[in-house]
């Protein structure tokens, strides 16, 4: 196949169509980068949530040696840890429960503030220092203080965080972040479309005499076909360079620099979460511009 | 070559069928004209061929083939047996002349040396050596029909198909076109011509088919364009 026609043809019609274009790929990039927006934030509030339990959750922490409560006489005991799993068990509120060691708390502080501060001769905490603790799942989030004030009156129980208040604030405000970008980007989804649909319309209309002598002398429908298709990849991958550079940039400045540094309480998302985004908008961008395009074409080069 | 078996076309939202119960078959070879008035189904009847419709009833065969039965893919490929030259030329305005006659080869991947030797080939058989750097626009009416017939004979086809080929030209100027449709006949292609023009169907005395309503009305071996009893 002779494909010299067809990179000419693609490099005219990009250049002839080039309003058209750039409107499709600033639709695109637009769109796209509130998706990968939300699915930073998904990212986000997943590593929140590993961090200290959903908004279901409630956090019983339990005595340890040298405890803040007074009413701690000391390490807590398998005895009372029995006792509080039996109250924890037979409560019609709980889902599920589960107790978490001192190392498994360490590993959390570690990956929270950073490896280095636990490491050499003077290490700021020990796996000592920290407090057992029973993470109890509700069935419903509202039905806490039934379960929290039973809890709190055990023997061995130091303290009974609730995660609506730690949690609750920042997952909202996630989720209404996520929604949003949802609702703009399927709106701009729509938009590009509609834009890719109608470029390749004209493009198809501009060419309509080579079509149709194509057609005529029996050239393949494929042939005919692939300049739209490479249009559609090529305003695909700029779409993709354009988003992926953006949110790249906002991981680097805006969370790298900035956040991780003054908000540290809050366990960041790293650059595993960028790839994870980055590798769907690649695959999203393409489908968004093929689809429309095969659409538009096979009906108006039907043979 | 070409064989239609009681073929009715009907277009969608019409009571009248375009083509009605038509039954013809052209040998290899032949030159047949196709007359009859406008709407009379001549069109139609090319457009069967080329298979850009597909018969509402009854059979055509092109090239040996039945081509109603053909999948879409494969109608490229049937195409390419087939030359189309249309009243209008069709060219492409941008391209000179040696690149419209170069784009049906390359359109259906002819590797480059097949063109560097059929291009000038074909068009020093259509009396147009030397033209080959010109723009469309530089050229007569005539100069242009014969770049479009280069282009519809370059990849050798077994059939021409020419719908009112002299339809926008002057009586000399046809004739020149008409003795080269004759020398393109000789090679051995089938062609099937729709014409208006009486004179050159007198002319030529070659077989002739008449339409009339969509019905085959005359079938004539050495005919002239207006009905002899």
């Amino acid at each position: 196949m002779q494909l010299r026609y067809v990179f000419s043809e693609l490099r005219q019609s990009l250049r002839r169509n080039l309003s058209m274009h750039i409107a499709v790929i600033l639709t695109l990039f637009v769109s796209l980068t509130l998706v990968g927006f939300g699915l930073l934030i998904h990212e986000q509030s997943d590593k929140a949530r590993d961090q200290w339990g959903s908004e279901l959750q409630i956090t019983a922490f339990l005595c340890k040696a040298r405890d803040d409560n007074p009413s701690c006489t000391g390490e807590v005991t398998d005895a009372q840890k029995q006792a509080i799993a039996k109250v924890v068990d037979e409560s019609p509120e709980v889902a599920d429960y589960h107790f978490e060691t001192k190392e498994e708390a360490f590993e959390k502080v570690k990956e929270l503030l950073g490896p280095e501060k636990f490491e050499g001769p003077n290490p700021a905490a020990t796996a000592d220092d920290m407090p057992e603790s029973i993470w109890i799942t509700l069935k419903d989030p509202d039905q806490y203080q039934g379960i929290t004030s039973a809890v709190i009156g055990l023997d061995g129980v130091s303290s009974v965080r609730d995660q609506r208040d730690v949690v609750g604030p920042i997952l909202k405000s996630m989720r209404l972040m996520q929604i949003l970008s949802a609702v703009i980007a399927v709106v701009l989804v729509v938009a590009a479309l509609l834009l890719v649909a109608n470029t390749i319309r004209l493009a198809v209309f501009a060419r309509r005499r080579e079509i149709g002598i194509m057609r005529l002398v029996g050239a393949s429908s494929l042939y005919i076909r692939l300049p739209f298709l490479l249009e559609a990849i090529v305003t695909a991958a700029i779409s993709v360079l354009l988003v992926g550079g953006t949110l790249a940039a906002v991981m680097q400045f805006g969370l790298e620099d900035r956040l991780r540094e003054s908000v540290g309480f809050i366990p960041w998302i790293d650059w595993s979460a960028f790839w994870y985004a980055a590798v769907r908008i690649a695959i999203i961008a393409p489908v968004l511009t093929l689809v429309p395009t095969l659409l538009v074409s096979r009906k108006s080069l039907r043979t | 070559m070409i064989r239609f078996e009681k073929v009715v076309k009907t277009y969608a939202g019409q009571v009248a069928p375009a083509l009605d119960q038509v039954s013809v078959d052209v040998e290899k070879g032949e030159f047949v004209f196709l007359v009859g008035t406008s709407g009379s189904g001549k069109s139609t009847f090319l457009r069967l061929v080329l298979r850009e419709y597909r018969p509402t009833a009854g059979r055509v065969y092109v090239a040996g083939k039945e081509i109603n039965r053909l999948a879409s893919w494969k109608v490229p490929r049937m195409r390419r047996q087939i030359g189309t030259v249309f009243q209008d030329f069709r060219l492409l305005n941008n391209k000179t002349v040696n690149e419209n006659v170069a784009f049906a080869l390359q359109v259906i991947g002819r590797s480059r040396t097949e063109i560097r030797r059929l291009v000038p080939e074909t068009l020093e058989l259509v009396g147009l050596e030397g033209k080959g750097d010109r723009l469309p626009d530089e050229l007569s009416g005539g100069e242009q029909q014969r770049v479009a017939i280069a282009r519809a004979f370059v990849n050798r086809p077994q059939i021409l198909i020419a719908d009112e080929p002299t339809g926008n030209l002057d009586p000399s100027t046809s004739v020149g076109i008409m003795k080269l449709l004759d020398r393109i006949n000789r090679t051995g292609t089938t062609v099937l011509m729709a014409t208006h023009d009486a004179g050159i169907v007198d002319q030529m005395r070659k077989r002739v088919i008449e339409l009339d309503h969509g019905r085959v009305v005359r079938d004539q071996a050495q005919g002239v364009y207006g009905f002899q009893h």
